[in-house]
């Protein structure tokens, strides 16, 4: 890891808001497919249909914009630690779901969230230690 | 599922991963010499290709399947990602990172599947 910038160029700091993009742009994806499946058979195994839709177009510019981040996050971070840590998201979802949209979560995802989460923990470990070596 | 799924699943997987692994190397690369040097912009323009690619043929998933069908499948590339970051990039990869990219992994597919 070469000099990490400090403040709003931390690299910590946009590896959060490259998390932030993808779940909004997850979400964008996920609208804009279904509106679009049904436009023609024979094209929709492309996803080229899918650009039919402004969602995606929209979604579409919260990638490019994450890509830029993400790019900003692998110049300073291993991709071994960088991405296991991005996948906070996989737990950010159900349990946004969970508590805005009041939506019930089963015990087997609870294990699930709990196996993500303590996977965090450790390798977090590791990104510590990175840290620490500045 | 049919086997034509089954193919477009692993082509949109490993197009992820090939994505990730050029976009490391050019930011590598960009650290030494910048972005005035013809092998970062290489790797550079390989990475969005393969993406792109992944992006359209998930796309194209999406339409036919769930997103918690396909989620699974996704956390694959956490551990895909893990060893070949290792292999390719000569990253260190230590117990403790294998047995937390295994846990996280393990975690993405019980949360999908429930």
């Amino acid at each position: 890891m070469r000099d990490r910038p400090s403040g709003f160029g931390n690299p910590w700091l946009q590896l959060g808001l490259n998390i932030i993009c993808v779940v909004l742009y997850e979400l964008l994806l996920k609208t804009g497919a279904k509106a679009t499946a049904d436009l023609s058979q024979t094209w929709s195994w492309t996803g080229i249909t899918g650009l039919a839709s402004p969602l995606i177009w929209l979604a579409i510019v919260v990638i490019i914009l994450d890509l830029m981040i993400w790019l900003y996050v692998l110049k300073y971070i291993p991709l071994s630690i960088a991405f296991p840590l991005s996948r906070v998201v996989d737990v950010l979802v159900p349990i946004s779901c969970w508590l805005i949209l009041k939506e019930e979560i089963s015990t087997l995802r609870w294990c699930g969230i709990a196996l993500v989460i303590i996977g965090l923990a450790i390798v977090a470990r590791p990104a510590a230690r990175l840290e620490e070596r500045l | 599922m049919t086997w034509w799924s089954l193919v477009l699943i692993l082509v949109w997987l490993a197009t992820f991963v090939a994505g990730q692994l050029f976009f490391k190397r050019a930011m590598e690369l960009s650290s030494v010499t910048g972005f005035h040097n013809r092998k970062t912009i290489a790797f550079l323009g390989a990475g969005i290709f393969s993406m792109t690619i992944s992006f359209l043929l998930n796309l194209g998933l999406l339409q036919r399947f769930d997103l918690s069908y396909l989620y699974p499948f996704q956390g694959l590339s956490i551990i895909m990602i893990g060893l070949l970051a290792a292999a390719i990039l000569k990253e260190k990869l230590t117990w403790r990172l294998t047995i937390g990219t295994l846990l996280i992994t393990a975690g993405v597919v019980l949360v999908s599947m429930s």
